[in-house]
């Protein structure tokens, strides 16, 4: 049990946060957002580098896989990153052309990235397989979103389509999905959080920096608990491989904490937590992405209960 | 950075499970439910501390040359663990091991090392916490019972409030303040108590937690040796600090939460209630509010095996054990209903012993202010 980063990690967390000042940041996020654009900058970068493939590298594994994903989403980084770097990796499925994308069997609205996928990575319960869909980039319709991502519209047939992974796929795909929803909601709400905190020292009302308050200290405070716990939990799981019952824990625990975090970094943020020049917007949007994609908390619970307790 | 556990250390959890499983008696639940400061609890803790000081364990944690083992802080979570979860079979005694040993060997002149430690270590003596008073909770430098050095003793007057153990414990460790016109942090001083010295009355405060969970322990003129100072007179604000540095996280709240969570869930499945996806929800949210608490606490727990000074990392594991033991204790109640309602029935128990966490050893929201400002580093006001 250690809980600080050896040198190698601390080594790769370093390479990456210089990319990521490179290619990344809410004002460069803010940018692509603008024309509902992918960093494609960004993406070569990381997978160059060999951030992307960091999980099936000899000496490193998941764990350093989530902790970049982490930092990507921490930096409001406009990739898929996760879903490559965690979830292609986790599935065994190669280096398959990125973008990826990740939707359910019938999605039951737009998914974050099809837009700009080349890859669909399909999860069909009911079949009980994953699939890998190759597409050409466009396939998926671009739809307009205030919810921080590029989204696309699959199409049922194409959904229906692609490549069965094999027995078992659909259970582990479902695993890798949630460890890459906890790790990115992880650094996503940890921004959140900060660029707060950080309004919140300099902002000053009634004569005292609104941070200064304890009725609003106590309410950061409490999400510092949440957001820390949600981290320390989505690592571990990736530590482990990303069992079923540690990923539906770290996922079910981070995304019930997403929805606190949007609405409190946002009511204590006042109207210019609301604003696009403003950076906040950049990561709460997000947060509600990932706690409604792969069916939601309450699907994550769901899971966890029975993998722990069984079925009824 | 990595999760896994030392093999020994795992090997270790099973030979504690194995252990309980040999040793405690049949009717511990019965004896359990009164609370770790009943009659029945304390004489039980004598036993069975007697049984793991037998096999090297009960202060494995504390250096060879006191006695232990030198076990890391790892090895002793693990037992601290597994001890909560079961309801505390070493019932006022994991204070002894966890922290009042450590200060003495830390401060303790050698006639009290000589004269404690080995009772500690032998399982067979209750210590109890002589901090709070009536105008010191939170603010615990607002302590006013006077020790006066008289000779070779010191005359103590004044009033301690909540003291838990106290009817059946042989020690208190006291907080006194020596030199009467100190303020606040200065001036403060350890007294190693007999709870027996003349002019020390207890009188027990009915609860609705349960029986003797709380005392009042008045000082009347009570004559103390001043052998029984821990430490230099006047520094017993660092001796406090030292000794709760070693309580960084306390008892394993979320341990036993899980634990109860666990069986709440086996009782929902035997009432058909798994099939109710409310039920299951809240089941899953309650597991991952204990979750969040253990990896909280882990991370202290390293902190501590590096022999890091404290960080406000405590705070946040302990704001988070306070919720486990809260959101299980409410379900635990949801889920059983009225028959919750008759005294020491599983809801009943595990409710009572359950809520009040977020103010023992020191309230919430003292805890949050800590965060604000030590971990998020906001303003003052
Ligand atoms: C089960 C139990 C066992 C205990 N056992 C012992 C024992 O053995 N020995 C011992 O010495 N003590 C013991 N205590 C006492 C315990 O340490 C105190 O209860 C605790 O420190 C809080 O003090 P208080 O109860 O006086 O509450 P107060 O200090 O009166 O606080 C009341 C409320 O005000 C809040 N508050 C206080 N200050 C602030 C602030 N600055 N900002 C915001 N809110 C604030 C608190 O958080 C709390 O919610 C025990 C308490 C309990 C519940």
């Amino acid at each position: 049990m250690d809980f600080e980063l050896d040198t190698d990690q601390q080594a790769i967390l370093d390479a990456v946060g210089v990319l990521l000042a490179q290619y990344a940041g809410p004002g460069r996020a803010i940018d692509l957002a603008a024309g509902d654009a992918y960093d494609f900058d960004l993406d070569a970068a990381l997978a160059d580098a060999g951030f992307t493939q960091v999980a099936a590298t000899r000496g490193t594994g998941p764990l350093e896989a989530a902790l970049v994903t982490e930092a990507v989403a921490a930096a409001g980084g406009m990739v898929s990153f996760g879903a490559a770097a965690l979830v292609a990796t986790g599935l065994g499925a190669g280096d398959l052309p990125g973008p990826i994308a990740i939707s359910e069997a019938r999605p039951p609205g737009p998914v974050r990235f099809a837009s700009h996928a080349r890859t669909l990575l399909v999860l069909d319960r009911k079949a009980d397989e994953a699939r890998v869909v190759a597409l050409e980039p466009g396939t998926c319709a671009a739809v307009r979103s205030s919810f921080g991502y590029p989204m696309g519209r699959v199409p049922d047939a194409l959904a229906r389509s692609g490549d069965a992974l094999g027995g078992g796929s659909a259970a582990r795909l479902a695993c890798w999905w949630r460890l890459a929803l906890a790790a990115e909601a992880t650094g996503t709400m940890a921004a959140c959080l900060d660029v707060t905190t950080r309004y919140l020292s300099q902002r000053r009302q009634f004569g005292q920096a609104i941070g200064s308050f304890q009725a609003v200290q106590h309410r950061l405070a409490e999400l510092a608990i949440q957001i820390e716990a949600s981290k320390w939990l989505a690592r571990e799981a990736a530590f482990q491989g990303a069992p079923a019952e540690g990923v539906a824990t770290a996922a079910s625990y981070a995304l019930a904490a997403a929805a606190q975090v949007f609405a409190e970094t946002h009511q204590l943020s006042g109207a210019i937590g609301f604003t696009r020049e403003h950076d906040l917007h950049v990561f709460s949007m997000r947060l509600q992405t990932l706690r409604i994609e792969h069916g939601g908390v309450g699907a994550h619970r769901r899971a966890l209960s029975a993998e722990r307790w069984g079925r009824a | 950075m990595e999760f896994g556990w030392a093999d020994e250390d795992a090997r270790h959890r099973d030979e504690i499970l194995g252990f309980l499983d040999e040793v405690l008696p049949g009717d511990w639940e019965a004896i359990s439910k009164h609370g770790p400061g009943s009659d029945q609890q304390a004489a039980f803790s004598r036993t069975f501390c007697g049984e793991m000081a037998a096999r090297g364990w009960l202060t494995q944690h504390w250096p060879e040359a006191f006695g232990g083992r030198d076990a890391s802080p790892w090895r002793h979570a693990v037992v601290g663990e597994e001890m909560w979860a079961i309801g505390e079979p070493r019932g006022a005694q994991y204070m002894n091991v966890n922290w009042i040993g450590p200060a003495i060997m830390h401060f303790g002149s050698d006639a009290q090392k000589a004269e404690h430690l080995p009772r500690i270590s032998s399982g067979d003596v209750l210590w109890c916490q002589g901090f709070s008073e009536p105008e010191a909770g939170s603010d615990l430098a607002g302590l006013r019972t006077l020790a006066i050095r008289d000779g070779d003793d010191y005359v103590v007057n004044g009033t301690k409030i909540w003291t838990s153990y106290v009817d059946n414990a042989d020690f208190i460790f006291l907080l006194v303040r020596t030199d009467p016109d100190s303020r606040r942090h200065k001036g403060v001083s350890v007294l190693l108590c007999p709870v027996d010295s003349p002019g020390v009355e207890v009188r027990e405060i009915p609860s609705v937690v349960g029986a003797r969970y709380f005392h009042e322990v008045f000082f009347s003129d009570a004559r103390v040796p001043a052998s029984c100072l821990l430490g230099p007179e006047g520094e017993g604000w660092n001796v406090v600090n030292y000794a709760l540095q070693y309580e960084r996280v306390g008892a394993a709240r979320y341990a036993r939460a899980a634990r109860t969570l666990d069986r709440l869930a086996e009782i929902a499945r035997e009432r058909g209630l798994l099939s109710d996806p409310t039920v299951v929800e809240r089941l899953a949210e309650a597991r991952g509010v204990c979750e969040a608490a253990r990896v909280l606490t882990y991370r202290v727990i390293d902190e501590r095996a590096k022999g890091l000074p404290p960080s406000p990392h405590t705070q946040l594991a302990r704001v988070a054990g306070t919720r486990s033991d809260t959101v299980v204790a409410n379900l635990a109640l949801d889920l059983l209903g009225a028959e919750a309602f008759e005294y020491g029935s599983y809801g009943d128990a595990n409710f009572r012993l359950a809520m009040t966490a977020g103010v023992a050893v020191g309230a919430t929201e003292v805890q949050l202010n800590l965060i604000a400002s030590r971990f998020l580093g906001l303003p003052k006001l």
